[in-house]
């Protein structure tokens, strides 16, 4: 909010007693920009804007704003005398702002009279320092554009003017070129003085005269808009090139591009205050950053460091949770078919050791890991009877858990169930955990599709590695 | 903030919050990206919408203000002139350019001299007075013209869900 501030705006006029400035300042700036009108022009239809704002929008549509009148740029022409009501505007608003808002607050008419006479006095210098240094003619005929507008509140701004207005105060010379200057200024004019005289600080109407020979870079004539549709590609970023300017990208940038510069140029033509070829190849750069190729590669919101994962995660719950639930069913029919296939050449099912394996469905090397792991307990007789009573016990313990889901077909060849791995050893742990399995079994993820898959289903829940092995280690130890 | 699109969305900001129309608050959902506003919307008074608060976002181009916003209602809206997923259809959206409907005038349409303020304020009328001639949810417009009675019953519903009564 503090930034917010920082910006002049028509609205700071608002609760002081100078409110009646408010439609006034709106009047002097741009309508497209919402800025004080820069090198303004006039349309044929008589409406006013900023250079660089009407060449935008012929671009755009080719018609005024305002009414809607086709128009063409190279019909606009200079609005002087809105550009001087801006200058004068400008200079005087922030003294007649820090007057106005320090009056706002008192109510006697009287002593507000007095004391608005010394803070006028006050102000004079600083006001002085801020505005442009112009001869005295030049201010009084800008303050009577301005007192017009302003009638109901007759405080004049710059009044004292007359008495002890200096025009060259807060001014220096040129040291080249020996012109008249705002301290502040002389050092950007260093960079371009050709020491010739500018003629910006002349006589009133000489500063209005087009500055065009003397200021602007060499080639300071006004670029022609090409037609496109006429130019190859290669042509195209020849043009480009020539001007100085970026050639890359798609054909769509480049016209895009070009468009962009000669706004820039030919408004910086209408300028009194021309730019070097430098500032607007800045300007340019920035427009590219912004609308240009740049302004594609911008990172998504999501990818910026202050996103907000959460309000983003609570407000999209409903997509994740499908996605969720799609995966899952997905991998659920994977698993199912894994050990379809897994099963097949074993033609019988085991309800093996129950084991509770929080990894998911073994792939085929994991088969082939586990079968050499299962490989030691071939001999050991008396481990494999264990094994045997409790793969029993746990058969007919869960078969009698699911009695009331599926009936699950016997399956006799629990002898071969010995083959299980090293779990085999902690069947207390595994018995336990059976009745939890069974449960889990019936939940909706494992709703099997046919008999086949029920019999996965089973795998599944003692864990696919035992029947490859129980098949194959089995068939070949028998063997 | 250098491209002309936030410094004037930034231009608008300042002024809509210093001196705000009357039923309506705007502003950037955050102050670095200024392509993303939100609106808050007074029903206006005599009307069945009397009484609400109508949130509603407007996306700005990158090219703003030689193209417009989309607005888009982020409540429940049932009116012609909004589609059901809120987006907004009145003529000042819409550039000169293209007219899907062909009967919009052309002083009615998108221009850089609009704005938020005047876009809002258009919202707001259309809410008072709907032009039914190319609605965009076409069963609210057929029941505010034939059943005008229910209508303002579904909308004043709407009302009091969104003020959470």
């Amino acid at each position: 909010m503090s930034k917010l501030h920082t910006v002049e705006d028509p609205t700071d006029w608002l609760n002081t007693s100078l409110s009646s400035f408010e439609p006034l300042e709106a009047a002097l700036r741009c309508q497209v920009c919402k800025e004080f009108y820069d090198t303004p022009m006039i349309t044929t239809c008589s409406h006013t804007f900023c250079s660089l704002c009407i060449r935008r929008c012929f671009n755009s549509d080719g018609k005024c704003p305002t009414c809607r009148a086709s128009d063409q740029a190279d019909k606009l022409r200079r609005n002087w005398v809105v550009q001087e009501l801006v200058d004068t505007f400008k200079a005087a608003r922030p003294a007649a702002l820090k007057l106005a808002q320090a009056k706002a607050g008192t109510e006697d008419e009287e002593t507000e009279r007095a004391k608005r006479k010394r803070k006028l006095d006050q102000t004079d210098i600083e006001e002085d320092d801020i505005g442009e240094t112009r001869r005295p003619r030049r201010t009084r005929r800008s303050r009577s554009a301005v007192d017009g507008i302003s009638q109901e509140e007759p405080i004049e701004v710059d009044d004292s003017g007359d008495e002890d207005y200096d025009p060259e105060e807060g001014t220096t010379l040129c040291p080249i070129c020996k012109s008249r200057m705002k301290v502040g200024l002389v050092y950007a004019h260093l960079d371009q003085c050709d020491g010739k005289p500018v003629n910006n600080n002349g006589a009133g109407r000489s500063r209005v005269q087009p500055s065009k020979p003397k200021e602007p870079p060499p080639s300071a004539a006004r670029l022609p808009q090409f037609n496109y549709s006429l130019l190859k590609d290669n042509a195209l970023k020849k043009k480009l090139q020539d001007l100085g300017i970026a050639a890359h990208g798609s054909r769509a940038l480049l016209i895009r591009r070009h468009t962009e510069w000669v706004n820039l140029w030919n408004s910086n033509c209408d300028s009194t205050r021309p730019k070097t070829k430098r500032e607007l190849l800045r300007e340019l750069d920035t427009w590219e950053r912004s609308q240009g190729a740049g302004a594609s590669t911008v990172p998504s919101a999501v990818m910026r460091k202050d996103f907000d994962g959460q309000g983003w995660a609570a407000s999209n719950k409903d997509q994740f949770e499908e996605l969720i639930a799609n995966a899952r069913r997905n991998r659920t029919r994977k698993e199912a078919k894994v050990e379809k296939t897994g099963e097949k050449p074993s033609e019988a099912q085991t309800d093996s050791t129950p084991t509770q394996q929080p990894e998911p469905a073994p792939s085929i090397e994991a088969l082939v890991r586990q079968d050499e792991i299962s490989k030691p307990y071939e001999g050991n007789e008396e481990a494999l009877s264990i094994v045997r009573e409790k793969v029993e016990e746990t058969n007919t313990h869960g078969r009698r858990l699911r009695s009331s889901g599926q009936p699950i077909p016997e399956r006799p060849r629990d002898d071969e169930v010995p083959m299980r791995t090293d779990e085999g050893t902690s069947l207390d742990g595994g018995v336990e955990a059976n009745p939890p399995i069974s449960s889990q079994h019936q939940s909706p993820q494992f709703v099997p599709i046919s008999p086949n898959v029920d019999m996965s289903r089973k795998a599944h829940m003692f864990r696919l590695p035992e029947d490859p092995i129980v098949d194959t280690d089995g068939g070949r130890s028998v063997s | 903030m250098a491209n002309p699109a936030s410094k004037r969305l930034f231009k608008e900001y300042r002024g809509l919050s210093s001196d705000p129309p009357e039923g309506i608050t705007a502003g950037p959902v955050t102050e670095d990206d200024m392509f993303l506003w939100e609106a808050l919307i007074q029903g206006p008074e005599g009307t069945p919408f009397e009484g609400g608060i109508f949130p509603a976002e407007l996306k700005f181009p990158k090219d703003y203000p030689l193209a417009p916003p989309t607005m888009r209602f982020t409540c429940e809206m049932w009116h012609p002139n909004v589609y059901q997923n809120g987006t907004v259809c009145i003529s000042i959206l819409h550039p000169p350019g293209d007219d899907p409907n062909h009967y919009e005038h052309a002083s009615e349409r998108w221009s850089p001299i609009q704005s938020v303020e005047k876009i809002l304020i258009s919202v707001m009328s259309m809410l008072a007075e709907p032009n039914d001639e190319s609605p965009a949810n076409v069963d609210a417009a057929r029941m505010w013209r034939e059943r005008r009675k229910e209508y303002e019953r579904i909308v004043r519903e709407n009302v009091r869900k969104g003020l959470g009564l």
